[in-house]
């Protein structure tokens, strides 16, 4: 639904998004992660048309957005909560956009009654928390049920509540079929809410792939009512076995398949037995370090 | 990943397949004006300043006046002063709050935005002025019975191209600027600044130039191709550079 291809934008000679390609699935939801000024917000702009690209090219079904019929019917984005009149309600502010994307006026109600703002739909906007602002942000996006959604940074101001419902209703715009690309700096809420991850530093994507594999193992955790027995045992089957937390045992480049194994023949009862992976923020900063 | 595809229908199942129809867009900017304090604001000074300032020159003129015109056209232009704001908040007002991003991601033409805008603000414009000068026409009815009414029909009609030309110049210089407060200081510096000290140094050129000099021209049906002209050369200049401006510049 999103083709990405070698998107690049400069600043007289700065280059802040170089070559950038992804192609986003129906059925997905992508965290676009980077650090400030990696060149997320551009490269969303720049999708959208609202930033012209110097080079390459953005297409949403098929088409640049400017030449899709309706684009926003297509595409819901959020990119800047804070871009709305803060003289108008907010069931004004929906009205306008319904009207212009031709749903009717009982949609407005609907989207407002899933962000949890029917309440104070009638308030002037300049009234409302960021969260709240958030929150319009995101009915307006919602307002013709789009098979896109592309959100900059949504959780920004949102409780930890309200992160959780956000997180449920992209997962759940998957679900359907839809396509969710998600750009934010809040690492857990990415880890929980995405498939797959596009990591962005410097302008340049240094990391395409599902969170499993980029998050990847770093061996297994065991313990062991006996654990110098049990390290014994591992050590001679040509595993590296080191301390790890409580008297925990690591087993480096090893699956819980070849400790059990090990522990099974050498007659060991474990009391723990898991993967261990690398935090996202280990992986964050790994990639995008400069 | 699962490989299920939303269907067309489900995509489409409350939207519209294309985007508005302009004159669909042009109601949705005149709401837009309408839908702020400030533009109902605007709407009601520019209203009701003429009739004000026609009750004031009427009750405290020395003596009886011979025509409605000259009256009705020269409050009419204070009231078209006054419409230059709403054109300017049409389009600069949408750079600063920064709505143009939500504008233009629903309607990502930016010429047909500005289309749109420049047809909303000409016709609140008019219509505004229009209903300004009919006001103030009533209050002369009251104020100065025995003035006569000889061309009083077309001040009326001149005092609403007034409203809708000086509304599309707001708007124009407004895109073009893309800021609230430089807009409106560079058009009220040039109108009630510089045209005015021009008039004084240079009247030749200031009649050449001056748009609301235009106006009371075409009213008194002196100069009507020179009016026209320079009418149209305001209008034309502010809408392509607001037009090419806006095109060009990038919502960040």
């Amino acid at each position: 639904m999103i083709t990405v291809s070698g998107l690049t934008k400069q600043y007289g000679g700065r280059t802040v998004v170089d070559d950038v390609t992804f192609t986003l699935e129906p059925g997905t939801v992508t965290g676009f992660l980077g650090p400030n000024g990696a060149g997320k917000t551009t490269t969303m702009r720049m999708i959208t048309g609202l930033v012209p690209a110097t080079a390459g090219s953005a297409l949403v079904d098929g088409r640049p957005y400017a030449a899709v019929p309706n684009p926003a019917s297509v595409m819901g984005t959020l990119l800047d909560a804070g871009a709305v009149h803060p003289g108008r309600t907010g069931r004004t502010h929906l009205r306008l956009l319904a009207d212009s994307l031709g749903v009717p006026a009982s949609r407005v109600e609907g989207v407002l009654a899933l962000v949890g703002l029917t309440d104070a739909a009638g308030r002037r906007i300049r009234g409302y928390s960021l969260g709240m602002r958030q929150r319009l942000g995101i009915a307006g996006a919602l307002l013709a049920d789009p098979p896109v959604l592309m959100f900059d940074e949504p959780a920004n101001g949102l409780d930890p509540e309200g992160i959780r419902w956000m997180r449920g209703l992209l997962r759940g715009h998957a679900a359907r079929g839809g396509t969710v690309l998600l750009s934010s700096h809040l690492l857990g809420e990415v880890e929980h809410t995405v498939d797959r991850l596009l990591v962005i530093g410097q302008g340049r994507i240094v990391a395409d792939g599902p969170v499993a594999s980029l998050l990847g193992t770093e061996g297994v955790s065991v313990r062991s009512g006996e654990p110098a027995a049990l390290a014994a045992d591992l050590v001679a089957k040509g595993y590296a076995v080191s301390p790890g937390d409580d008297g925990a045992l690591v087993v480096s480049g090893a699956t819980p398949g070849d400790v059990g194994a090990v522990a099974a023949a050498g007659g060991h009862v474990l009391s723990e037995l898991r993967p261990l992976q690398r935090g996202l923020e280990d992986v964050f900063f790994s990639l995008t370090a400069a | 990943m699962t490989a299920a595809v939303v269907s067309p229908d489900h995509v489409h199942a409350t939207a519209r397949r294309t985007g508005p129809s302009l004159p669909a867009a042009v109601g949705l900017e005149v709401r837009k004006s309408l839908s702020t304090r400030s533009g109902l604001t605007l709407v009601a000074a520019a209203t009701l300043l003429a009739p004000a300032a026609t009750a004031i020159a009427a009750g405290t003129a020395s003596q009886p006046l011979d025509n409605v015109l000259g009256p009705l056209v020269i409050t009419g232009m204070l009231s078209a002063l006054v419409l230059v704001s709403l054109g300017v908040l049409s389009t600069a007002g949408e750079w600063s709050h920064g709505t143009v991003q939500t504008t233009f991601l629903l309607e990502p033409r930016r010429g047909r935005v500005m289309a749109a805008k420049a047809a909303a603000v000409a016709l609140m414009g008019a219509a505004v002025a229009a209903v300004a000068a009919g006001i103030s026409a009533l209050v002369l009815v009251a104020m100065e019975p025995s003035a006569s009414w000889a061309g009083g029909g077309r001040a009326i009609l001149m005092v609403a191209v007034g409203g809708a030309v000086f509304a599309l110049i707001g708007a124009g210089v407004g895109a073009a600027v893309g800021n609230t407060p430089g807009a409106l200081t560079g058009i009220y510096l040039l109108d009630l600044g510089l045209l005015p000290v021009l008039q004084v140094v240079k009247p030749a050129l200031a009649d050449k130039i001056d748009p609301g000099n235009a106006v009371l021209n075409l009213a008194q049906g002196a100069h009507q191709a020179l009016s026209i002209t320079i009418l149209a050369v305001w209008v034309g200049v502010a809408l392509i550079a607001g037009t090419v401006l806006s095109r060009r510049r990038q919502v960040s």
